[in-house]
């Protein structure tokens, strides 16, 4: 069980030729993620760590049963592979690119949602479900044990780097995680925590969940009114940084091309606000998480 | 995104034949009464800044004729606006205005559409037409695919009362505006306002534009235009700021690095990740820390880039402390951080048992890295201690090595 990938994922990577995606394709194979097929134009017939090499997804659909697309082609790329994965009836895709045109973001995530596909990214580390052995992405790097453990906790993360330390922080309080999300950091992306949060709602692996959240959007006072609906009953503890931005001038960038508050909008005061009058475990240190999930009992 | 000065966007309206006031650009203010002259002698100057809010700034004034222009470009000229120095003005032909309209395009970041919002109430900036005139304002969500129909540019300005050869032109520009969004690949495009003149012309009479700054690889021709990066800060770059920009150039493909002053501070923060560097920084804030600036690596960076931007932090006056920390790493590799970090400390004569350095970096080949920092006297820590007690640590250090120094500690409390 968790979310989004496991053991019957049917995977292919387009740009895998990449240098980047090649070497995350070997650390996906030795964690022992099916990786079936990979995609860049003009080198069919290659092979990475002995995972064949199309030059069409077309192609790629023809050999294998494909149910789920790595994205790592160049940003000036992104639009056109997602058009590709859409005609080939794939309905998950991980976005991993970075600094993607927010126009080509706007009319990817359109014909996604039009074609009722979903999207993970842009600009993500990826996904990981430990006790499926499934990752999509650098997530977890070359010494996965070290933060992702096989458990019953959720990740959500708009940071790819602290989806690891959150995941690390479940395993310090003695626990692990079911499925672990970096949602990605741009301002435009696919699925929110809300999204994610429906799905973690009907994962039987998964008993709590914990999410990093950054300034900006209205991701968490989204999350605040699901839960409100009813629509996520589960333990929900939610670490909100970028508190100091909220005394900065307005529409400074700090971190992440999402985090900015603009507007009046997105700033974590009014974010932790709305988490908090919907149940949430708003804490206010980051470490708050260990002894918060060592509290509910779920081990 | 980056902005662009009003020259510019006013240039490239022009090109899209997007009607427009004559305008030149003036340097002092003797160009300034001569370009008034060229113009007829009644102009509107305003301040070459890209900042909003102008006007409330006191950066836009009308001259009545050219030796007007000219002193009035005097009080302007040299001044600082939000920040920005104003080295250059607009002089613009003043225009005969019967009524203010308002236009502005952006990217809805919720709905993921394009979005138009319209107003008959041009002239005031959109909170207070939203607040006073609510009845006057349209928002139109476009498909990229589909666009902007035309039907719905006459539609949205008929209903806000427009007629006639008005009605006629206000569609056509906002149909033009459209396609001048997209083709620019513009993250904010704000005409405010679109003129009505008394002899019935509609004409973009102000203008602010910013480009995605991840969309200029196909738009080399705005190069020169387009600010990169200005949506980052609330003011230019310092110098400091500009030389770890230069840093980071250098070595264009691997890794990045951000530097942002802070006002005071003593505490020199390194963090690596995004998401982990706002963490800290509220982290350091909360037990009474002080930071002197806000920087952020990752992308596996240099050693070489590493060092050019510890040697920043160094650089500032009044730093007396470095911590350096990051999120337990997924690629970027924790021993060639710390070769550049030690190099740095050894070239600014800096001697760890005298000022404070803790570093909380694990990750990639952290055993290596553990040993560099260590033989170097640095005070080291892995994933043994979280991030928020290497924030605790670090401030307890400060008080510690500055004992009584008061002002470090608490003004920006949690």
């Amino acid at each position: 069980m968790g979310i989004l990938i496991d053991r019957n994922s049917r995977i292919v990577i387009q740009g895998i030729t990449g240098r980047e995606a090649s070497m995350v394709t070997r650390h996906m194979l030795a964690y022992g993620t099916p990786v079936v097929a990979g995609v860049t134009p003009g080198k069919k017939g290659e092979q990475v760590f002995g995972v064949p090499v199309y030059d069409t997804l077309k192609q790629a659909c023809r050999a294998h049963e494909l149910n789920t697309a790595l994205i790592y082609v160049p940003p000036a790329f992104v639009l056109d592979a997602v058009l590709e994965t859409l005609a080939n009836g794939i309905k998950l895709m991980v976005i991993i690119t970075e600094n993607i045109p927010q126009h080509d973001a706007v009319k990817l995530l359109m014909e996604a949602d039009n074609a009722g596909a979903r999207v993970i990214g842009p600009n993500t580390v990826g996904v990981i479900n430990p006790k499926e052995r499934a990752r999509l992405g650098a997530i977890g790097g070359d010494n996965v044990e070290r933060c992702f453990v096989p458990g019953c906790v959720g990740v959500i993360s708009r940071s790819g780097g602290m989806t690891a330390e959150t995941s690390y922080m479940v395993k310090r309080a003695g626990l692990g995680v079911s499925t672990a999300i970096g949602i990605g950091g741009d301002s435009l992306i696919g699925s929110t925590p809300r999204d994610l949060l429906a799905l973690f709602e009907n994962d039987g692996e998964t008993r709590a969940v914990v999410t990093f959240s950054e300034p900006g959007t209205s991701f968490e006072e989204d999350t605040a009114e699901f839960i409100m609906k009813g629509g996520f009953t589960k333990p929900l503890i939610s670490y909100i940084a970028g508190k100091f931005t909220e005394s900065m001038p307005e529409g400074t960038m700090f971190g992440h091309a999402g985090a900015i508050i603009e507007g009046g909008k997105g700033k974590p005061s009014n974010k932790a606000r709305a988490l908090r009058e919907a149940g949430a475990h708003v804490v206010e240190q980051y470490d708050d998480i260990v002894s918060t999930l060592q509290s509910l009992r779920l081990g | 995104m980056g902005r662009l000065l009003e020259s510019s966007s006013k240039q490239l309206l022009a090109q899209n034949a997007i009607p427009v006031p004559r305008s030149f650009v003036a340097a002092s203010p003797l160009e300034a009464r001569e370009k008034a002259g060229l113009l007829g002698g009644e102009v509107v100057l305003k301040a070459l800044v890209p900042v909003g809010k102008r006007g409330k700034a006191g950066a836009i004034k009308f001259a009545g004729n050219p030796a007007m222009a000219g002193e009035l470009a005097a009080q302007v000229l040299g001044t600082v606006v939000r920040h920005y120095p104003v080295e250059k003005i607009l002089v613009e032909e003043k225009l005969a205005i019967e009524r203010e309209l308002f236009v502005s395009f952006t990217i809805d970041k919720k709905l993921r559409r394009h979005a138009v919002l319209v107003s008959s109430a041009g002239g005031i900036d959109v909170e207070e037409i939203s607040a006073k005139y609510p009845e006057r304002m349209k928002i139109i969500h476009i498909d990229p695919y589909k666009g902007l129909a035309d039907f719905r540019a006459k539609e949205v300005w008929a209903d806000l009362g427009l007629e006639g050869t008005v009605l006629r032109q206000a569609s056509d520009i906002l149909l033009k505006l459209y396609r001048f969004f997209v083709k620019y690949d513009c993250t904010t495009l704000e005409i405010n306002p679109l003129a009505i003149t008394k002899d019935n012309k509609v004409i973009a009479a102000a203008s602010v534009m910013a480009v995605d700054d991840s969309a200029m690889f196909r738009h080399p021709e705005l190069a020169d235009a387009v600010q990169v990066g200005s949506d980052r800060a609330w003011r230019p770059l310092t110098d400091l700021e500009k030389q770890v920009v230069e840093v980071n150039e250098a070595d264009p493909y691997r890794g990045t690095a951000r530097y942002t002053e802070m006002d005071g501070g003593d505490i020199g923060f390194m963090c690596g990740g995004g998401g982990a560097s706002l963490m800290m920084f509220d982290a350091l804030l909360s037990y009474g820390g002080k930071p002197a600036n806000y920087t952020e690596f990752g992308g596996n960076p240099s050693e070489k880039k590493v060092y050019g931007l510890v040697i920043g932090i160094l650089s500032k006056p009044g730093v007396r402390g470095l911590v350096v920390c990051g999120n337990i790493t997924n690629n970027t590799q924790v021993d060639v951080c710390s070769r550049g970090i030690v190099a740095a400390i050894k070239d600014k004569g800096i001697d760890p048992r005298k000022f404070p350095v803790l570093v909380r970096y694990a990750g990639v080949n952290d055993a290596v890295g553990r040993e560099v920092f260590t033989a170097a006297g640095i005070e080291y820590y892995g994933e043994e201690i979280t991030m928020t007690m290497a924030a605790k640590k670090m401030v307890e250090k400060m008080r510690q090595t500055y004992p009584g120094a008061e002002d470090s500690q608490a003004a920006h409390g949690a």
